[in-house]
């Protein structure tokens, strides 16, 4: 099972990202739904709390970062000019990461939870959790270390920022409730955990993907090395203390608001300058993601993202938090980022380095396809629902309107998202077929392969 | 630093380094959010009392995942009619925090003040029989034990007498500005 099989790593951690991606988008049809009939499946394992928690963590620790460890152990050691560290570390770590998420997965399903949003698995799975992912960055922190490559392209440094980052971050987020002084205090430690698994994590590992990526899809140089430097350092700079706004216009001193605020909106910096140099690398270059569903995948990520980068600030101002949050609004934007964004740019990868390492072409470009389309236009339904609930909502809740005929108000928005959430589940079996086919037939060549020759030797 | 990532690596957790102590480490010497207030030691529950075991089954059973503990000095929830503005002295002992993030239902910071104990119990077990049109699951599978701690630790949600006075005179002032 521990192989060392070339690139086996990345291929591994792909396929187990594939299959979580189902079971974690499957429990959010199942919120979603639960929304609409609350009855649906309800006991105590699988009540609406523990299946949204599982969600939550499923997606983004399950899905979402296998996948960006996946990319690693393909990018990583194509950017070093070398091979990766340990192949059969990286099988291992796979291995046990998928133990871990498996007990946490049940543990959430069984009530236990630390509450804190983006790191809900209990404490005894934390510290699992901990060892595993510092398994991967010390096998990809030692890739780095046997380079013969001097340079170190724009994707390192975001990759390997990430990888120190999340650990860190981690820590601090999961630090045992008891030992933190006050509620409030631990309320920004569990904020400085759910915001910045997705600033230092999920969008610093994505954004270093669209920069290996582009180049490599477009067949043209990055537009500007400088560029990716000042979008980098300023993530680093500022991403790192926007927890607190999540606690605004709350019960915080208005210093530490003010210290959370004033970051999130000097993150446009950041976003202007990675996006700029995104879209000027793209010049000249739009009328192949006719014909490229990866490059397609890759530039429709890049403009949600700049969508949940420009609702981002925006909602870190008091005046407009104050209306849109609590509501349908956050949910929305919440999906921006992993799915719109980042997910996107992940099917990206798998399209592009999934052929490269078993050897033959995706099995369907036709599957590709229709992944790409129900995904889109499943989120924009999905998302255009939420977006125009949460305003309704907001305002609603301003005017005094009761909240139980609030509820009522929703339910058609609620609709349309089960909809487009169905189209976005339903995408993925798109993906998980393909892969599964691919897969099976580059063995299949191999082997006639290895039997022709045997035969004319 | 293009050719050397420990550079890159040291100067990473420098700046993370920055945030930490800014969001993270100064906020441990505010007073305004590490004292609490007279409301906030209502929730020091003895351990084992009805009202921790009931805040465990709150937990258990994902009740923060739809509504929140906040409340917050605007409209939108004034004019909500959910009970004093909470205050960071108001959760210094509640371990884990319940402060929450979205409201699919609505706020209980001091849902104690609005229902007696038979609505609560009768609101558990069959929520659209007491809110007609409700999106919340029933708790019905819960045991009669979890049921009255559950029941003893929203009641126990609700502010000081002085506390509630003074939000009333808030309130009577405002109205009274507004018109």
């Amino acid at each position: 099972m521990f192989t060392d099989e070339k690139w086996s790593s990345s291929k591994n951690w792909f396929i187990a990202a594939v299959f979580w991606i189902i079971i974690g988008m499957s429990m959010g049809l199942l919120t979603a739904t639960k929304q609409i009939w609350p009855e649906l499946l309800n006991n105590r394992w699988t009540t609406y709390g523990h299946v949204r928690s599982a969600h939550v963590m499923l997606v983004i620790y399950a899905w979402l970062s296998m996948a960006y460890v996946g990319s690693m152990f393909y990018m990583i050691p194509k950017l070093a000019k070398t091979k990766v560290y340990s192949e059969k570390l990286g099988n291992f770590a796979l291995v046990f990461y998928n133990i871990v998420i498996l007990e946490g997965f049940f543990a959430l399903l069984f009530g236990q939870t630390s509450v804190i949003e983006y790191g809900e698995f209990p404490l005894w799975v934390d510290v699992q959790l901990l060892v595993a992912i510092g398994l991967v960055a010390y096998n990809l922190f030692k890739t780095v270390g046997q380079r013969t490559e001097k340079m170190l392209y724009v994707s390192l440094w975001y990759f390997l920022g990430s990888l120190l980052w999340l650990p860190l971050t981690w820590i601090v987020g999961n630090f045992p409730a008891q030992w933190i002084p006050s509620g409030v205090q631990q309320g920004l430690m569990g904020w400085f955990l759910g915001h910045n698994a997705i600033g230092l994590w999920m969008t610093t590992v994505g954004v270093g993907q669209i920069y290996y990526l582009l180049p490599k899809l477009t067949g043209r140089p990055l537009y500007s090395h400088q560029l990716s430097m000042i979008g980098f350092w300023a993530i680093a700079t500022f991403y790192v203390w926007n927890g607190p706004h999540h606690l605004m216009n709350g019960p915080i001193p208005s210093w530490i608001s003010k210290a959370g605020v004033i970051p999130s909106i000097v993150l446009l910096i950041p976003v202007w300058a990675v996006l700029a140099n995104f879209w000027g690398t793209m010049k000249g270059s739009w009328s192949q993601t006719r014909t490229s569903v990866p490059l397609r995948f890759t530039m429709a990520g890049t403009i949600f993202y700049l969508f949940a980068c420009l609702q981002g600030p925006l909602q870190a101002l008091p005046s407009v938090s104050s209306v849109i949050k609590f509501t349908h609004w956050t949910v929305g934007h919440a999906h921006m980022g992993p799915f719109g964004a980042f997910s996107f740019t992940s099917f990206a990868a798998i399209y592009y380095i999934l052929p490269k390492i078993v050897g033959r072409e995706m099995f369907s470009k036709r599957a590709m396809e229709a992944h790409f389309w129900f995904s889109t236009v499943g989120f924009l339904v999905f998302a255009f629902s939420l977006w125009i609930a949460g305003v309704v909502q907001g305002f609603a809740w301003i005017e005094g309107v009761p909240f139980l005929q609030t509820v009522l108000m929703m339910e058609p928005y609620v609709q349309g998202r089960a909809i487009g959430g169905t189209m976005m589940y339903v995408a993925q079996f798109f993906l998980a077929w393909n892969m599964y086919k691919t897969i099976k037939l580059a063995k299949l060549e191999k082997k006639q392969q290895a039997q022709q020759q045997a035969a004319t030797a | 630093m293009e050719r050397k990532p420990s550079a890159v690596l040291i100067v990473a957790l420098i700046l993370w380094m920055f945030g930490v102590a800014g969001t993270v480490i100064l906020p441990l010497f505010d007073q305004e959010i590490n004292s609490a207030t007279a409301s906030g030691e209502l929730r020091n529950y003895p351990e084992d009392s009805a009202e921790a075991r009931g805040r465990d089954v709150y937990i258990q059973n994902g009740c923060q995942t739809c509504h929140t503990q906040f409340v917050r000095a605007l409209p939108a929830d004034t004019n909500q009619n959910l009970g004093p503005v909470s205050q960071g002295g108001d959760y210094k002992y509640d371990l884990p925090h319940l402060l929450g993030s979205n409201r699919t239902g609505p706020d209980l910071m001091w849902v104690g003040l609005k229902y007696n104990e038979d609505w609560q119990r009768q609101h558990l077990i069959d929520p659209q029989s007491t809110s007609p049109g409700s999106i919340m699951p029933s708790f019905d599978y819960l045991t009669n034990q979890e049921l009255d701690d559950l029941v003893a630790y929203l009641m126990s949600l609700k502010p000081t007498e002085e506390r509630l006075e003074e939000y009333q005179k808030e309130r009577e002032e405002a109205k009274i500005k507004g018109q």
